[in-house]
């Protein structure tokens, strides 16, 4: 019998896995810069929805789209592993079982690493659905297991590649091809796949209007007036502190270190890097109570907890440039940004940061001046 | 009289009273200073000690308070460690300066301290009020 063109992958399975590479790619290239932190949970977001819709078109969609149609025993995937090295290789119109499995992994990875992504963003940034139910030291075993679960995807992906390649150079297919156009050349009997073009424009549709209403923030965003895609929390202020320490420097917020070095600062007022702040006894009491009470250990942000966790108890320092986790957050900044005009000092936090006079320091709330 | 004749009399006397107010805080410092033995003030010795050059005996360099506050008053300055905004002193331009007693005394003690490397005096301190209220 002549070979046939026939559709084997419908179209909303087309979408999918392509958007899902895309998915992937860009919160895998946005998950190390905190500056991108918006762009990696949007694209973190659409993976999880993606991954939402296969779970049901993998009931609903497709003869080959369904898990039913390509959920093999180990027993078989070990014959068709072994039956590469031989010469009788059968050949399989949807997933072999090899494949499938690495399908069934790939997706269970894929749901952990969702799931995982958004207790993270709850906890660790307080911000997306979970925010307010995890507090900050919950979260951080979470932290890691994600990484882990990203990494193992990479690996997955790779094992995935391969084996694509690999039956593709084994049975003279175009695999990689067939995920574009949809079709392969099959002699004799296949089921029959539609292509269903209403449920992929919806999928397609769906997934480009989350990331416009997702990105709309930088259509109105200047210069003056940047986008500030993270919210951070209303933290306490104190007009006092404010008109004391912002005189001469930003009037850091007090969560940027622990309550004991705002206690030693004070108590050396008369050489305050060099300076006599010449504080009255009343002024010096308000001083120090707004301080202690918004001290780092008080966890209102993330870079207070991340601050309060990496400076030792025996410890006070006065700066917080000279707080470990400041010094390697700040580690790839070149030293000709330091030096730049509007920058100038490394005290000079709102430079870069839009919210440092608020004292949040979000994520994506930067930007390194030109 | 009528209502309204009445009531922008009202508001123009408490604007009357409200200026008073605001230029008696320089005048009440003043008055302060001069019991604690200063003459009269002279604002061109106050500006004179402003614009000049004074050397810091720890780093060698020279300081004055354009260091910070610029050579035009009326324009912003910025701190010389920090690189800190500093709003421009001149009333003319900024109305909040020159209107809190103890603003005004904790500054002068302090910037004199920095600048000259020891406290003004009474006469000093008044001078450069007298200077700065012109502005």
């Amino acid at each position: 019998m002549q070979p046939k063109k026939t559709m084997v992958w419908d179209l909303p399975i087309r979408l999918f896995h392509w958007m899902m590479v895309l998915a992937f790619t860009l919160a895998w290239a946005t998950h190390e810069d905190s500056r991108h932190l918006d762009i990696h949970t949007i694209s973190g977001y659409t993976f999880f929805g993606l991954l939402l819709f296969r779970l049901i078109w993998g009931v609903v969609g497709s003869h080959y789209a369904r898990f039913s149609e390509f959920s093999y025993a180990p027993s078989e995937v070990l014959l068709y592993l072994r039956s590469l090295l031989g010469s009788g290789v059968k050949h399989y119109i949807g997933h072999n079982p090899a494949g499938a499995w690495a399908i069934f992994i790939l997706l269970t990875l894929g749901l952990l690493l969702a799931i995982t992504g958004v207790i993270v963003l709850g906890g660790e940034e307080q911000q997306g659905l979970l925010a307010g139910y995890i507090s900050f030291d919950q979260s951080a075993p979470f932290s890691m297991l994600h990484e882990a679960l990203a990494w193992s995807m990479v690996v997955l992906i790779v094992v995935h590649v391969s084996g694509v390649l690999i039956e593709s150079l084994l049975h003279r297919e175009n695999l990689i091809g067939a995920m574009f156009r949809g079709t392969k050349w099959i002699a004799g009997q296949s089921a029959q796949v539609p292509t269903h073009h209403l449920v992929a424009s919806v999928l397609l549709v769906s997934v480009i209007t989350w990331g416009a209403i997702s990105l709309n923030g930088y259509v109105n965003a200047t210069d003056e007036k940047p986008y500030q895609p993270f919210k951070g929390p209303s933290l306490a202020m104190n007009e006092l502190w404010n008109e004391e320490c912002g005189a001469c420097h930003l009037a850091f917020h007090p969560s940027l270190l622990p309550a004991r070095s705002w206690q030693r600062l004070f108590k050396q007022q008369e050489d305050h890097f060099q300076e006599d702040l010449m504080l009255d006894e009343e002024t010096l009491a308000e001083l120090m109570a707004y301080a202690s009470d918004n001290a780092a250990e008080h966890k209102q942000t993330e870079a207070a907890w991340k601050i309060n966790r990496s400076i030792k108890k025996e410890q006070s320092p006065l700066r917080v440039t000279s707080v470990e986790y400041w010094k390697e957050k700040h580690s790839n900044v070149a030293e000709a940004v330091w030096k730049q005009e509007t920058v100038k000092s490394k005290t000079n936090c709102g430079a870069c940061h839009f919210d440092a006079e608020q004292g949040t320091f979000q994520d994506s709330a930067m930007k390194i001046p030109e | 009289m009528n209502k309204k004749v009445l009531m922008t009399l009202a508001v123009v006397g408490m604007l009357v009273i409200n200026v008073e107010a605001y230029a008696g805080e320089v005048e009440l410092l003043q008055a302060e200073y001069q019991k604690q033995g200063a003459g009269p003030f002279n604002a061109a010795a106050g500006e004179k000690m402003w614009r000049q050059q004074y050397i810091d005996k720890k780093s060698g360099k020279q300081r004055s308070c354009q260091t910070c506050h610029g050579e035009d008053l009326t324009k912003s300055g910025k701190h010389a460690r920090t690189g800190k905004v500093i709003d421009p002193l001149a009333r003319s331009v900024n109305s909040e300066r020159l209107t809190k007693v103890k603003f005004m005394k904790k500054w002068l003690k302090r910037n004199c301290k920095w600048t000259i490397g020891r406290e003004c005096s009474a006469q000093e301190k008044g001078d450069f009020l007298g200077y700065l209220k012109g502005l």
